[in-house]
C-alpha cells in the first residue's frame, strides 16, 4: 500500500508543465482564437518533440508504454495550460484503449510519431470533438467500440469555448476494438484530471488578481471574504485529486469497481471546477465578466468538460446503483474495493 | 503508487478484527461526557491497553507495538467497523503523544507516554482562555518560575475531558513581561494538585463534556515543562498540526458514518426528499475523498515527508462532511429526528453525532482560522 507519485512521474509532470508554460501561453490561446481553424501545426509539432502523443503508446510502438495514473497527471498539466489540441483524447484516451484492444501496432506506432489522431465519439455527448483534422474515429454501436479510418468534413457546431471544435456525429462503423463503456470511463478519468488542472489556473488567476488589485488602499486579496472564498475552492480542487489518482489505479488494473470510482473522479472534479469557476470570476470583479482577462478561456472549458463524457447525473446515477444499490462493498476498511 | 494491502497488512488487520471481535462490549456505553460513562471508557482503555493496542504507531518500550501508518490507518478501520467505544483518552495519544515523542526528553517520554498507552493517566486539553479563543497567542495564564517549580495562575476554558480526566496539557506565559506567540511555554499538570478547580460546563447536548479549569498559585515541577522555557508556540503549532493533519480523525469514523447513513436511507427511501438521495451519495463519496487522502498523507509522510499547512484542508474537510453527513441523517429521521431515544430504547445516535458535529468546525482552530491559514501559507496572500 502506497499513495504517493513516483520521483519520475513528479519530474514529468513538472517537465510537461514548465515546457507548456513557455510556448502555450494565454498569448497564444487568444491567437488561435483570432485564427480560422483554432488550432495550430506548430503547437502540435511541439508537443509532438516533447513526446507527449506516445506517453501510453507501448514501447514496441515507440512510445513510453506509461499508464493510466501518468496520464492523469499529464491531463491536469493540459488543462493547466489550457492546450485545445485533441491530444488528451489522441493519446491519453484512445492510445491505452488500442493498446488495450491489440493489433493495432500501425495505429499506435503513428499516433506516437504524432501522425495520427483519433477522434471519440460516444452516445453520452451530442457532438464529436475535432473530428475535422482526425485521421481516425473511435465510435460506438450496439454497446461496441469501432474503430475506423477518417477523412472529409464535418458539420461543425458551436461552443461557448471559442477554442473546443465539435462536430455532428456521424454514422457509427468500423472494426471492433472494445466495449462502449471502456471508451467512456477512459474518457471521463481524463476529463475529470484536465478539470483540476483548468482549476488550479483559475485558482492561480484569482489570487494573482487578488494580491496586485488594490480597494480601500490594500490588496483586496487582505480581506477574509477574498480569502475565504479561494480557500473554500482550494480545499474541493485539493480533495479531488486523489480521487482522480485512484480511479486511474482501478481503471488501469480493469477493477470492477472501476466506472464507480471514475465516476466519483468527474463529479468531485466537476465540482472543484465549477465552484472555482464563479470563484474566480467574483474574485476578479467586472473584469472577470469581461473577454479582455484570461480568466474566460479556462471557466468555459471547465463548463464543457463538466458536463462531457456523462455529466453528473450520468455519474450519479453510476454511483447510486453501486453504493444504494449495494453492488460495492462500503464502510472502514474498504476505502480500496 | 499501489493501492494493494501487503499479506503482512493483510494478516495485521486479520489480527486486528478478531481481536476487537472477541473484545468489543456488545452494549455501547455509556457517553464519556457522564461521569459513569466516562470510568467506563477508562476501562476499555485498559482493556485495549492489555492487548497492547493502546497506540500501535508508538516504540514499544512505551507501549506501542512500533507499526507504521497504514498499519495505523488499517487499525482504525477494524476498530470502527467492530463499533467500539470512542477513545476517552484522544487528547493524550493523538495530540499530546506525538508531541512528547518529537519534543520530550527520555525521562519525559518514560514517564507520560507509558502510563498513556496504558490508559492509566487520561488527558485533557487545555488550550482556550475566556479571552483567548481563535486568538490563542492573547493568552494570559501564568506559570512564573520559583527555585526548580512553576507557579501557575490564571483559566482556562473548553478543556475537552478535563471534568473527570487525570492530567492537563496546554500554554502559560512564563515571561510575565512578554506578548503574543513570544513567552509562552508549553507544560503538563496533575488536575488534582493543589490549586486547581474544575468547573464543568454544560455542552449542548446536556453533559458535561469540557470544563472551566481555574489556576490559584499551583505548583508544578519544572520538569513537567515540553521543550524549553519560551518555546511553547511552536510546540503547540505542531501539537495543532497532528490535530488537523492525520491523527485526530481517522477516516474510518465517517466512512463507519456514511456506511450508516446508507443503511438508513434505505430504511427511509419511499418517503425521502428528492435532494436526500444525492446528499447520501455525497456523503459516501466525501469520506472516500478523506480516506484517499489520509491514506495519501500517511504516505508521504513514511516517504520522509511531512503535513503543513496542508493541515487546515483536511480540518475544514472531515468536519464539514461530518455535519453534513449528520444532517442529512436528521433529515432523513423527519420528526423522530428530535426524540433523544428512538425504537426501543436505544440513544438516538444521529442526533447525538449531529449535536457532536456542530463542534468539529470550531473546535482545534475553527474553520475561518484554517480558511486564513490556507490563504496566507498555501496561495500567499498578504496578512
Amino acid at each position: 500500500m502506497d499513495f504517493t507519485i513516483t520521483e519520475d512521474q513528479a519530474t514529468l509532470t513538472q517537465g510537461v508543465r514548465d515546457y507548456l508554460a513557455g510556448v502555450h501561453t494565454p498569448e497564444l490561446l487568444r491567437a488561435l482564437d483570432a485564427s480560422d481553424s483554432r488550432r495550430s501545426d506548430a503547437v502540435w509539432q511541439g508537443l509532438t518533440e516533447m513526446g507527449l502523443p506516445g506517453l501510453l503508446v507501448p514501447e514496441a510502438q515507440d512510445g513510453l508504454g506509461l499508464s493510466l495514473l501518468d496520464a492523469v497527471l499529464i491531463a491536469a498539466e493540459l488543462g493547466r495550460a489550457g492546450v485545445a489540441e485533441p491530444l488528451a483524447d489522441t493519446a491519453l484516451v484512445a492510445a491505452p484503449l488500442l493498446a488495450k484492444a491489440g493489433g493495432q501496432d500501425a495505429l499506435l506506432a503513428a499516433i506516437a510519431a504524432g501522425k495520427a489522431k483519433v477522434a471519440l465519439q460516444h452516445p453520452v455527448n451530442p457532438w464529436v470533438a475535432d473530428l475535422d483534422g482526425a485521421s481516425h474515429i473511435l465510435s460506438v454501436k450496439d454497446e461496441a467500440l469501432l474503430l475506423a479510418d477518417h477523412g472529409g468534413t464535418a458539420e461543425l457546431l458551436d461552443s461557448v469555448d471559442p477554442l473546443r471544435r465539435l462536430y455532428a456525429p456521424v454514422a457509427p462503423t468500423g472494426t471492433e476494438v472494445g466495449s462502449a463503456d471502456t471508451l467512456l470511463d477512459h474518457a471521463a478519468l481524463i476529463a475529470s484530471a484536465q478539470l483540476v488542472g483548468i482549476a488550479d489556473a483559475m485558482l492561480e488567476q484569482a489570487t494573482d488578481y487578488a494580491k496586485n488589485r488594490s480597494q480601500f488602499g490594500q490588496p483586496i486579496g487582505s480581506f477574509q471574504a477574498i480569502k475565504h472564498h479561494l480557500a473554500t475552492a482550494v480545499v474541493k480542487i485539493e480533495f479531488a485529486k486523489p480521487v482522480i489518482q485512484r480511479a486511474a489505479v482501478a481503471l488501469q488494473k480493469n477493477a470492477a469497481s472501476a466506472s464507480v470510482h471514475v465516476s466519483h473522479a468527474k463529479i468531485a472534479a466537476a465540482d472543484a471546477a465549477w465552484a472555482m469557476s464563479e470563484t474566480a470570476i467574483q474574485t476578479h470583479g467586472a473584469m472577470g465578466y469581461t473577454y479582455e482577462v484570461d480568466l474566460h478561456f479556462w471557466m468555459k472549458r471547465a463548463w464543457a468538460l463538466s458536463s462531457a463524457w456523462g455529466d453528473r447525473a450520468f455519474h450519479l446515477a453510476r454511483i447510486d446503483a453501486a453504493v444504494i444499490g449495494g453492488a460495492l462493498p462500503i464502510g472502514p476498511g474498504h476505502s480500496f474495493a | 503508487m499501489d493501492l494493494v494491502y501487503t499479506p503482512e497488512q493483510q494478516d495485521f488487520r486479520a489480527e486486528v478484527r478478531a481481536w476487537m471481535e472477541a473484545n468489543v462490549p456488545k452494549e455501547p456505553l455509556v457517553t464519556l461526557e457522564r461521569e459513569d460513562g466516562y470510568h467506563q471508557h477508562v476501562e476499555w482503555e485498559r482493556k485495549l491497553a492489555s492487548g497492547n493496542w493502546g497506540m500501535v504507531t508508538w516504540p514499544e518500550a512505551y507501549g506501542g507495538r512500533g507499526l507504521d501508518l497504514i498499519q495505523w490507518l488499517i487499525f482504525e478501520e477494524e476498530y470502527y467497523r467492530a463499533g467500539a467505544p470512542l477513545r476517552v483518552n484522544q487528547n493524550g495519544i493523538f495530540l499530546l503523544g506525538p508531541t512528547v515523542m518529537e519534543f520530550g526528553t527520555d525521562e519525559q517520554k518514560a514517564r507520560f507516554l507509558t502510563p498513556m498507552a496504558k490508559g492509566e493517566v487520561i488527558w485533557a486539553q487545555a488550550w482556550s482562555e475566556p479571552n483567548a479563543g481563535s486568538d490563542m497567542a492573547a493568552i494570559t495564564s501564568k506559570a512564573i518560575r520559583d527555585g526548580d517549580h512553576y507557579v501557575i495562575t490564571g483559566q482556562k476554558t473548553w478543556s475537552s475531558r478535563a471534568s473527570f480526566a487525570d492530567w492537563g496539557f496546554g500554554l502559560f506565559r512564563t515571561d510575565p513581561e512578554s506578548k503574543r506567540h513570544k513567552g509562552l511555554s508549553f507544560i503538563l499538570f496533575d488536575l488534582n494538585a493543589p490549586g486547581v478547580t474544575r468547573r464543568p460546563i454544560r455542552q449542548l447536548h446536556g453533559d458535561p463534556g469540557f470544563a472551566e479549569l481555574f489556576f490559584d498559585e499551583v505548583r508544578v515541577p519544572v520538569e513537567n515543562r515540553i521543550a524549553g522555557e519560551g518555546e511553547g508556540w511552536n510546540v503547540a503549532m505542531a501539537t495543532a498540526g497532528f490535530e488537523r493533519g492525520l491523527m485526530l480523525r481517522s477516516p474510518a469514523r465517517f466512512q463507519a458514518a456514511a456506511e450508516r447513513l446508507v443503511k438508513l436511507f434505505r430504511q427511509h427511501e419511499a418517503k425521502t426528499a428528492p435532494a436526500a438521495r444525492e446528499q447520501v451519495m455525497q456523503a459516501w463519496m466525501d469520506a472516500q475523498a478523506y480516506a484517499y487522502n489520509t491514506y495519501a498523507v500517511a504516505s508521504k509522510i513514511m516517504a520522509g515527508g511531512h503535513i503543513g499547512a496542508e493541515a487546515s484542508l483536511n480540518k475544514i474537510f472531515w468536519s464539514e462532511l461530518d455535519r453534513a453527513a449528520h444532517r442529512t441523517a436528521m433529515q432523513l429521521l423527519g420528526a423522530s429526528a428530535e426524540l433523544r431515544h428512538l425504537d426501543g430504547g436505544a440513544l438516538n445516535m444521529w442526533l447525538e453525532g449531529y449535536i457532536f458535529s456542530l463542534s468539529g468546525p470550531i473546535y482545534a482552530g475553527s474553520n475561518e482560522i484554517q480558511r486564513n491559514i490556507i490563504a496566507e501559507r498555501l496561495l500567499g496572500l498578504p496578512r
